[in-house]
């Protein structure tokens, strides 16, 4: 029986963040994964995560995980892959089944942080192969390098189907529709507006009728549902697809901690069956920390910071710090959660209609309800402003806790301030270069630079561009709407790729000048 | 703090549905009629229901269909899923097999 | 293989093992070293990966973690190998599963 400090259950971003913060206070830190590879669902996340530079705002998921094993493997934390805990028992006894052998370990303290898991909904032909989870096609196409399949549907407007719509297109999938249940967008709007101006359409209040084909998927049928979720007649929609995504929710994975004897509650607001703990991330069983998305689905970023938070306070349970040094860090951090937890998507809203911002400007529902903000609400936004020149144009419709185009812009001409959640609007004094770094920095990809004045008759917008192939300079095309429709034609006027953009070309295309406001995406023509 | 099942509940006449014959735990094909029928039948808890119709006792020992057993139980019943006692959780969290369970070695990580 | 993305816009170029051949139901088919055997069957287009017991419907990948079991197969001889979490080897013999056999429901 080997004993260790502190034992991590889930080498993902909480478990690490835990182990790092033991380690740095002298605790000799293991951590078990039952994966081939550590991480969590950090690997799988491609998108520039949103905060502030604090919650590693503008980084990559797959970044911040680089990162995160990189610290912990500096401070000595072990950490064993292909280790499956298969029990935890009293005076925190576990058992690990690494390879075809069962070793014992003691921990001093324990960390579950082992995650969560996808929910599931059925439908007639659900089973068949090409029906998959949203996590299956992240894995597939971001670690494996390969397409899940050719046209899908996906089900499921969070912000996991969201994402993985996006992650889809970015791979050369096409997504034949977004389809969801209820009746409005339930992840961020600006992750709709990314998928929905390569023009997926959204069809929310519609869910799956069935799965077609005799040995694997070759279609699927969808249908509009009312209020209480049953099929309206006569609403059906048929698509050719080989693929299903399923993206209906996470549950925590906590029967560790059931087994363990700690109490548990059945919470939906935090996904499922969750352990009862302190602030800390304490149990009821002393000793024995939760942190993460199996003490309540949220995301990686609190994830990280709850990690934290449980590291320090195994560091003082333990006797490796004094109770002062706990406060205070967990007042640092208890600072940085909350700033997370602000705004239109924060804990407290969920399931909410919130009517307007912040700021009071009607939210615009036609993103809320087709993916993409209408011609007659985009106006309504403090950062969508017309002038002579290049100038930015902010379309950021919604409070989220994120912050990162007010430092990228070397002019100061973006302004949001202390508070993150509050809409970015441009300072008229100051001058835009068209540099585009707030464009490349926006990790919603919702800035555009615009220049109504280029040439007569003719303006230009800029617009973040994540996909191969590259357009060339002078090539010909479309410029697209915000709700994919081809609007005008388009000519390729500049393609810029730099370091410190990180992947977010920037694309410049030339449109009739009553176009400006409108071309908001590209496509080559055929 | 788990509320005990009411057994003096009566989930009253099974009716069938149209979609009875949906598959519900993909591992040991059971549908979700078979596991309405057995709310009728008198199995008002998870557990009883896994001995009963080996939902959940397959390969994947209830990753994928546990929540759904829970939503359908309930529903039969009229209640919340929060208020359905949940399976009892048991090692081995995955499944191993009995000649690596027979193995432990003295060396460690 | 054109279910593989060759260069993508924010990973590049996935870094891969030694190309190896392996065996799937008799044909000859190519892969990389140390990916999951899922990956390479389903860049070859291969979407089921047994038959079910009881009903005999066909079952494929549906988690990718490991989770679910749907995609088990019967790798070198040994039935319910979970083919997306175990590496690809060089001469590898995968066989659709028909419950755990190898052998079509017919001919049981």
């Amino acid at each position: 029986m080997k004993r260790y400090d502190l034992i991590v259950v889930g080498a993902g971003p909480s478990g690490l963040s835990a182990a790092i913060e033991g380690a740095k206070r002298g605790l000799q830190v293991v951590v078990f994964d039952e994966n081939e590879k550590p991480g969590g669902q950090l690997f799988k996340q491609i998108h520039k995560f949103f905060g502030s530079k604090e919650h590693k705002a503008k980084i990559r998921g797959f970044v911040i995980g680089e990162q995160l094993l990189k610290e912990a493997s500096e401070l000595g934390v072990k950490v064993v892959l292909n280790a499956t805990v298969t029990g935890l028992y009293m005076d925190k006894e576990l058992v690990v089944k690494i390879a075809d052998t069962i070793y014992h370990y003691k921990g001093d303290a324990i960390l579950i942080a082992t995650g969560a898991a996808e929910n599931m909904v059925t439908f007639e032909g659900w089973t068949l192969p090409g029906v998959i989870g949203a996590g299956a096609a992240q894995t597939m196409m971001n670690l494996h390098g390969v397409k899940p399949g050719n046209r899908i549907l996906m089900l499921g407007s969070g912000n996991v189907g969201l994402v993985v719509s996006f992650q889809l297109l970015q791979c050369g999938c096409e997504v034949a529709a977004l389809v969801d249940a209820a009746p409005r967008v339930g992840g961020y709007g600006i992750h709709a507006a990314k998928v929905a101006r390569c023009g997926v359409p959204f069809y929310l209040s519609h869910t799956i009728v069935k799965a077609e084909g005799e040995e694997c998927v070759t279609g699927v049928t969808i249908a509009e549902v009312d209020k209480k979720f049953q099929f309206i007649p006569g609403t059906e929609k048929h698509f050719d697809v080989d693929t299903i995504c399923l993206a209906v929710g996470l549950s925590p994975m906590s029967q560790l901690l059931k087994i363990a004897g700690c109490e548990m509650e059945d919470n939906p607001k935090r996904g499922g069956q969750v352990p009862i703990c302190n602030e800390y991330g304490e149990t009821s069983i002393k000793g024995i920390f939760v942190a993460g998305d199996v003490s309540g689905v949220e995301e990686a970023s609190s994830a990280m910071i709850e990690g934290r938070i449980a590291g320090i306070a195994a560091a003082q349970y333990l006797g490796y710090i004094g109770i002062e040094e706990l406060e205070e860090k967990f007042e640092e951090n208890k600072a940085a959660l909350e700033g997370l937890r602000q705004g239109m998507f924060a804990p407290e809203n969920r399931g909410k209609l919130i009517e307007r911002t912040e700021e009071g400007i009607p939210v615009s529902m036609n993103l809320l309800t087709k993916g993409y903000i209408a011609e007659d609400e985009i106006e309504r936004y403090p950062g969508v402003t017309h002038r002579a020149g290049i100038h930015p144009v902010m379309e950021c419709s919604q409070n989220i806790p994120c912050n990162p185009c007010q430092d990228a812009c070397p002019r100061h001409c973006i302004q949001i301030g202390s508070h993150i959640t509050s809409l970015p609007v441009v300072d008229e004094s100051a001058q835009c270069v068209g540099c585009g770094l707030c464009v490349a920095a926006c990790s919603g990809q919702a800035i555009f630079l615009v220049q109504e004045d280029y040439e007569p008759g003719y303006g230009t917008v800029t617009i973040p561009y994540e996909f191969l192939p590259l357009p060339q300079k002078g090539e010909k095309g479309y410029g697209l709407d915000r709700s994919g429709q081809r609007v005008c034609e388009a000519q390729v006027m500049e393609v810029k790729t730099a370091k410190t953009f990180d992947h977010t070309n920037l694309l410049t295309i030339r449109v009739p000048v009553d176009m400006v406001g409108k071309a908001r995406f590209y496509r080559k023509s055929c | 703090m788990q509320h005990i099942n009411d057994r003096a509940i009566a989930p009253g006449t099974f009716i069938p549905e149209p979609d009875d014959n949906r598959i519900i735990c993909r591992c040991e094909e059971v549908t979700k009629g078979e596991i309405r029928r057995a709310v009728h039948e008198g199995m008002y808890t998870i557990t009883e229901i896994r001995r009963y119709l080996r939902t959940g006792m397959g390969l994947c020992q209830g990753q994928t269909c546990a929540r759904l057993v829970k939503g359908i139980v309930a529903k039969e019943l009229g209640i919340s899923p929060a208020e359905l006692i949940p399976a009892t959780s048991r090692a081995p969290m995955r499944p191993v097999e009995m000649k690596v369970l027979a193995k432990e070695e003295g060396r460690h990580v | 293989m054109s279910r593989r993305i060759a260069e993508h816009p924010i990973l590049g170029v996935q870094e891969k093992g030694e190309k190896v051949t392996f065996l799937c139901d008799g044909e000859i088919l190519e892969g990389y070293e140390g990916e999951p055997i899922a990956a390479a069957l389903r860049a070859a287009g291969i979407m089921k990966h047994r038959y079910t017991k009881k009903e005999h419907t066909p079952r494929g990948i549906f988690c990718a973690i490991g989770r679910c079991t749907d995609c088990v197969m019967i790798v070198d001889g040994k039935p319910n190998i979970r083919t997306c979490v175990t590496p690809l080897k060089q001469g590898m013999k995968v066989q659709t599963q028909y419950g755990v056999s190898p052998k079509p429901f017919e001919k049981q």
